[in-house]
């Protein structure tokens, strides 16, 4: 028999619901995006505001959309963590709210993991080298003996931080992602910026610090931009590589927020087949933050037997994955 | 060194070893010795510019530091070429098995005493200014019941605490994520062997700055 669950996101800057079915089927996935000031970064308590007063209409849409009575919801899931303490709170809220009015079990994901197993359910991937790459995160990591385990990772920034701070720095508002992909579509003209990777681990900070200098200095965003990018991606890719040559597994999955540039997945692409690697990369419309991660990660969580009572179910704003056993997997 | 053949090109009958992230490891002979070449090929999807000076930097760099680390009493394979147009090293040929690919079916008394002798030997690295960079259980091979280190490709001068930590916890990522079941074992004589050698004042130091990085990772939690 079908089951189904609600999952909830709110860990940054998205409040999302999502409804999906035990088969995998995304029933709904419904979601409202906090958009800072131009030139400023995710103010977490504005953000907690945001999700507050979209929250009634986004829990609405998801529930009545998915046409799942509420009768069938078998769990509701929330991401318990990793993300900003204000946001996680309002999500957490609404999960306990809905699944005690219900009375049914509530299911704590962690936000991280929810990404790599949406990836892994949308795109057939079974057991990949995972790239992680969003603003809260640049990990690269690999299933092994009961958890997501990271090969490698930012000693600093995270690449979506990377983006975002640079973007700022031009007055753009994050997430500058786009903008930034969209500025260095036009220019072929490389400025030398530092490449930092120390083992499996790379370094943004000063690849940060020199791209504010060449704008600063007068070089173009569009020429700068390019550069960033040129820089950053390699880096990541060449982790990614590494990885992928010490694991010897056969796939590797792109996922989060930065997972939507055309650039790195060229990049990734062409590694990929290097190495006769599938390369799979999660849909444009779920690699960002979104409640679907949520609700199917809760599913695999919950058929597993993992579950919080309400008075335990609070939230975690550090919660790194590879603290997280998965029972689902072997 | 003298060139017996033409920049890139390998002698013998060449025979993959293995394609690493960053280089081919290509099987071959050097004046009638059985070698190994290190070619590091362009990455295509990296910029020519940035991939060019990337190869050319980290083929001077691994050679001179292969040489120093020998010199440091650290086993290293012996270099025979180095050619730097063609981001080319070719170097003594090591038999024996990865210790990655031992760890797996070790005793734990063998495991403990390679372990020891890996901390021991990154200690002499480190107090000789070497960084390795890439210290995995990959970049070690088992001969006989000797460790000899190889892949030098990240390796850098540096004294900095920060650097040596930064070794030492790639060596713990690996143990932690490749060999989740051995790693509370490894890790403990790999720190041994380490503070045998570096002393212990300084072994309490290096494990000072890497809980600082590893506080510094995203979301870490550090006991």
């Amino acid at each position: 028999m079908k089951r189904y669950i609600a999952g909830v996101e709110s860990t940054a800057h998205t409040f999302s619901v999502s409804v999906v079915s035990s088969e995998g089927e995304i029933l709904s996935n419904a979601k409202s995006v906090y958009k800072p000031p131009e030139g400023a970064g995710i103010h977490p308590f504005e953000a907690s505001q945001s999700h507050i007063s979209s929250a009634p209409a986004v829990l609405t849409q998801a529930l009545e959309g998915s046409g799942v009575g509420l009768g069938d919801l078998s769990a509701v899931a929330y991401a318990r963590g990793p993300g900003l303490g204000p946001c996680l709170r309002v999500g957490a809220v609404v999960a306990r709210t809905l699944a005690s009015s219900l009375g049914v079990p509530l299911v704590p994901v962690n936000h991280a993991v929810g990404h790599i197993e949406l990836g892994c359910l949308l795109t057939k991937t079974v057991d990949p080298v995972v790239l992680l790459v969003s603003g809260g995160h640049t990990m690269i990591i690999a299933y092994a003996g009961g958890r997501w385990r990271i090969l490698g990772e930012s000693l600093d920034l995270t690449l979506g931080q990377l983006l975002d701070q640079f973007g700022r720095h031009h007055g753009l508002a994050s997430p500058c992602g786009r903008a930034i992909e969209e500025a260095a579509s036009s220019s072929r003209n490389y400025l030398r910026l530092p490449y930092a990777v120390k083992g499996n681990d790379v370094s943004f900070s000063g690849l940060l610090t020199a791209s504010k200098q060449l704008l600063d200095g007068g070089e173009s965003f569009s020429d700068v931009s390019y550069s960033i990018q040129e820089t950053a991606f390699a880096m990541v890719t060449e982790v990614t590589e590494r990885a992928l040559a010490f694991t010897g597994k056969r796939e590797v999955m792109i996922v989060g927020g930065v997972a939507a540039n055309i650039r790195l997945s060229q990049m990734m692409s062409t590694m990929s087949a290097r190495h006769s690697a599938r390369l799979t990369a999660t849909p444009l419309e779920y690699s960002g933050d979104c409640g679907a991660q949520i609700a199917w990660t809760g599913w695999l969580a919950y058929k597993s037997g993992v579950s919080v009572p309400v008075a335990e179910s609070g939230v975690t704003q550090s919660w790194r994955l590879d603290n997280v056993d998965i029972a689902w997997r072997d | 060194m003298t060139t017996s053949t033409s920049p890139g090109e390998i002698s013998g009958k060449p025979g993959l070893l293995f394609r690493g992230a960053e280089a081919d490891i290509v099987a071959g002979t050097w004046q009638g010795m059985q070698a190994v070449y290190k070619v590091r090929k362009p990455l295509t999807y990296r910029l020519p510019l940035l991939d060019e000076s990337i190869r050319r930097q980290r083929t001077i760099r691994e050679a001179e530091m292969i040489h120093l680390s020998r010199r440091a009493g650290v086993p290293t394979p012996y270099l025979y070429e180095v050619d730097v147009p063609g981001s080319t090293i070719v170097m003594e040929y090591i038999g024996g098995t990865r210790l990655r690919d031992m760890v797996g079916s070790m005793g734990d008394d063998a495991a403990r005493g390679a372990f020891r002798e890996f901390g021991a030997a990154a200690a002499r690295l480190h107090s000789a200014g070497i960084v390795h960079g890439d210290l995995t259980t990959a970049n070690v091979i088992v001969r006989g019941g000797a460790l000899v280190f190889i892949d030098f490709g990240l390796s850098f001068r540096a004294t900095r605490l920060e650097d040596q930590a930064v070794d030492l916890r790639l060596i713990k990522e690996t143990l932690t994520g490749a060999h989740p079941g051995a790693s509370r074992l490894a890790l403990d004589a790999l720190f041994e062997g380490y503070s045998k050698v570096s002393g212990t004042a300084k072994f309490r130091a290096v494990q000072r700055q890497l809980r600082s990085i590893e506080r510094r990772g995203r979301y870490a939690r550090v006991a």
